[in-house]
């Protein structure tokens, strides 16, 4: 009878398992065709010289020529990668600052908070699109409109008097170079954090109520309860928003990288195209990987 | 009690200060899009048109092809969208689930499938349309629907790895009783998704399918790879100087100094989003209250 029991019990585990790969079937025969091929491809073509001849690719190993051509040869693309690592290196942390300051004002109970998130969180579904290209370049094109006009409403000269005002006169000029970088991109920054403050809010909205009333209890100062148990709490958020950051900005049709190698596939250069595209993700995939497990080190899972 | 209300003058002005950084593009649009194009050099009208006008959006609807932009859109961008929907979440609850072998490789696939830009595969994805197939079986696929519609049918759309990631986190999340009272009326695992996993998982799919129908409304980089004559509302924006020199300013004798193109290019913008913002005013509270419940936290 045990016996019985235990051959049933093992086909029914045996039937889940089938279940479980039935459920994901459709996307394993799709990955395969759709994205593991062509990613093998690309990595294949990297190392070869590619003509495509009326949709027929014909390939032929050239080793690393691709690579050092792309390298050394190319007047744009070293020139253009190290300008797009700098941005992204600034700009990253300002954005995840930012997102999560905005994501704690926005989590506070206020008249008009329905309205403040629906305003925060347009940048979403528009900022993906052509459209945001085309309002920054207006707003560049017009003289009386453009960026400079937010930085009068958060002038660097502002910026200034507020220190001087409050007794702070010799700062440092990196000091100064951040301040000014942060008013002068303002317009950037806001528009392309509206996922990260989204994903932000999310993770404030799951503090506990019990132990933000304990932490009311114990007389914490809204700034030890900020470091304490805010940041604690979205700190895996942070490692989540730093990725989405980096790979948005990274995949951006956007930037100056990625318009070099449209470039380059538009002259049906694809071996030299694909060399390119495979530096930069190596280049930006080993840095996050990197940041990553610093990070890790540093961040609090409740669950685990 | 002084504290609190500084503080509350505080948060006003910054959220009001960036709210206006956000809406300013969009005021901006709406005042260009119905205001004569003289308008733009004179410097007494920044906000109110001092000429107004409704011809600029009618020229523009014309130049945009916009009824047909509009089909093409709703028929390749919208059913995308729905389609990779639904393969999706069957993908994440396989996941989320079931115990199989290789399924944290699987996963890492999926991983791999968020990290890795659509741009390192779509030259060879390219190419495997244009001879779509095996061998003498092969068909051209560029131009057709299909280019977008396979993808987004397996699971391989556009950031298809996130939604499956999210969808995978969600079902974690739903209490384990729930399947195991259809197993045991002897319902099958299939039919036990469909009837007893979806209507309680409505939130999630609410949430993805708006992120899905954006991110597809977006998309033009990936119709500019597949199809030479299909327009959509993105595409069909991304060339909007172009559109607007053939149909609008084709007589040499015209000649419009770009300061007054803006006129037409934010009148394409506005007409273009206006859907999308349409659907965003009926639906902004699944976005705002929604993301909560729809799993990404845990």
């Amino acid at each position: 009878m045990a016996e019985k029991k235990k051959i049933i019990r093992l086909s029914y585990q045996k039937r889940k398992e089938l279940c479980g790969f039935g459920f994901i079937s459709i996307w394993l025969a799709g990955t395969v065709i759709f994205f593991l091929i062509p990613l093998i491809k690309s990595l294949i073509w990297t190392f070869c010289d590619v003509v495509l001849d009326s949709g027929h690719t014909s390939i032929s190993w050239t080793g690393l020529k691709n690579i050092r051509y792309v390298l050394t040869s190319d007047q744009y693309y070293t020139y253009y990668l190290r300008d797009m690592l700098t941005e992204t290196l600034w700009k990253t942390p300002l954005i995840l600052i930012f997102s999560l300051f905005i994501a704690v004002l926005l989590n506070q109970k206020f008249h008009g908070r329905t309205l403040a998130r629906a305003v925060f969180f347009l940048p979403v579904i528009i900022a993906t699109g052509p459209v945001y290209e085309i309002i920054s370049n207006d707003m560049g094109s017009t003289g009386n409109t453009e960026a400079a006009q937010f930085s009068t409403l958060f002038s660097t000269d502002m910026v200034g008097e507020l220190l001087q005002f409050l007794g702070i006169y010799n700062l440092s000029d990196d000091m100064d170079k951040i301040i000014s970088a942060v008013s002068d991109n303002i317009f950037g920054i806001v528009w392309s954090s509206g996922i990260q403050i989204l994903l932000f809010l999310a993770a404030l909205q799951n503090i506990p109520s019990s132990v933000r009333e304990a932490a009311q209890l114990e007389g914490a100062t809204a700034w030890e309860f900020f470091w304490k148990i805010t940041f604690p709490y979205v700190s895996p958020f942070i490692l989540a928003n730093l990725i989405f950051t980096v790979i948005d900005s990274f995949t951006s049709p956007m930037n100056t990288v990625m318009k070099r190698i449209f470039a380059m596939r538009d002259e049906w250069q694809f071996g030299y195209a694909a060399a390119m595209v495979w530096i930069y993700f190596s280049i930006i995939l080993t840095s996050l990987g990197i940041t990553a497990a610093v990070i890790n080190k540093f961040i609090y899972y409740e669950t685990d | 009690m002084k504290i609190k209300k500084s503080a509350a003058v505080f948060r006003f002005v910054i959220l009001a200060g960036l709210g206006f950084v956000i809406m300013y593009p969009l005021i901006y649009m709406i005042s260009c899009s119905f205001r004569e194009r003289r308008d733009m050099n004179d410097p007494t009208v920044i906000w109110i048109p001092r000429h107004f006008t409704l011809n600029v959006i009618k020229e523009t609807i014309s130049a945009m092809d916009f009824g047909n932009t509009l089909k093409n859109t709703l028929i390749l961008n919208i059913g995308c969208a729905f389609v990779q929907l639904i393969s999706c979440a069957i993908t994440g609850y396989g996941f989320a689930r079931f115990r199989f072998r290789f399924r944290n490789l699987l996963f890492g696939i999926v991983i791999m499938m968020i990290l890795v830009p659509p741009q390192i595969i779509s030259l060879p994805l390219y190419s495997q349309f244009r001879n779509f197939g095996i061998g003498k079986f092969s068909v051209n696929l560029i131009d057709n629907m299909l280019t977008m519609y396979l993808p987004a049918m397996t699971g391989n759309g556009i950031r298809s790895g996130l939604m499956i990631l999210i969808f995978r986190q969600f079902f974690r999340g739903l209490p384990k009783e729930l399947e195991d009272t259809a197993y045991i009326d002897g319902c099958g695992a299939f039919r036990t998704f469909i009837q007893v996993m979806i209507p309680n998982a409505a939130s999630a799919f609410l949430t993805v399918f708006l992120f899905s129908v954006v991110w597809y409304w977006n998309d033009y980089y990936m119709n500019a790879m597949f199809f030479t004559n299909t327009k959509t509302a993105a595409s069909v924006l991304r060339n909007i100087e172009t559109e607007l020199k053939l149909h609008l300013f084709d007589s040499v004798s015209v000649e419009i100094p770009p300061r007054e193109q803006i006129v037409w290019k934010e009148a394409g913008c506005l007409l273009s989003i206006t859907p999308l913002l349409i659907m965003y005013v009926f639906l902004q509270k699944y976005f705002t209250e929604g993301i909560e419940r729809s799993g990404i936290v845990s």
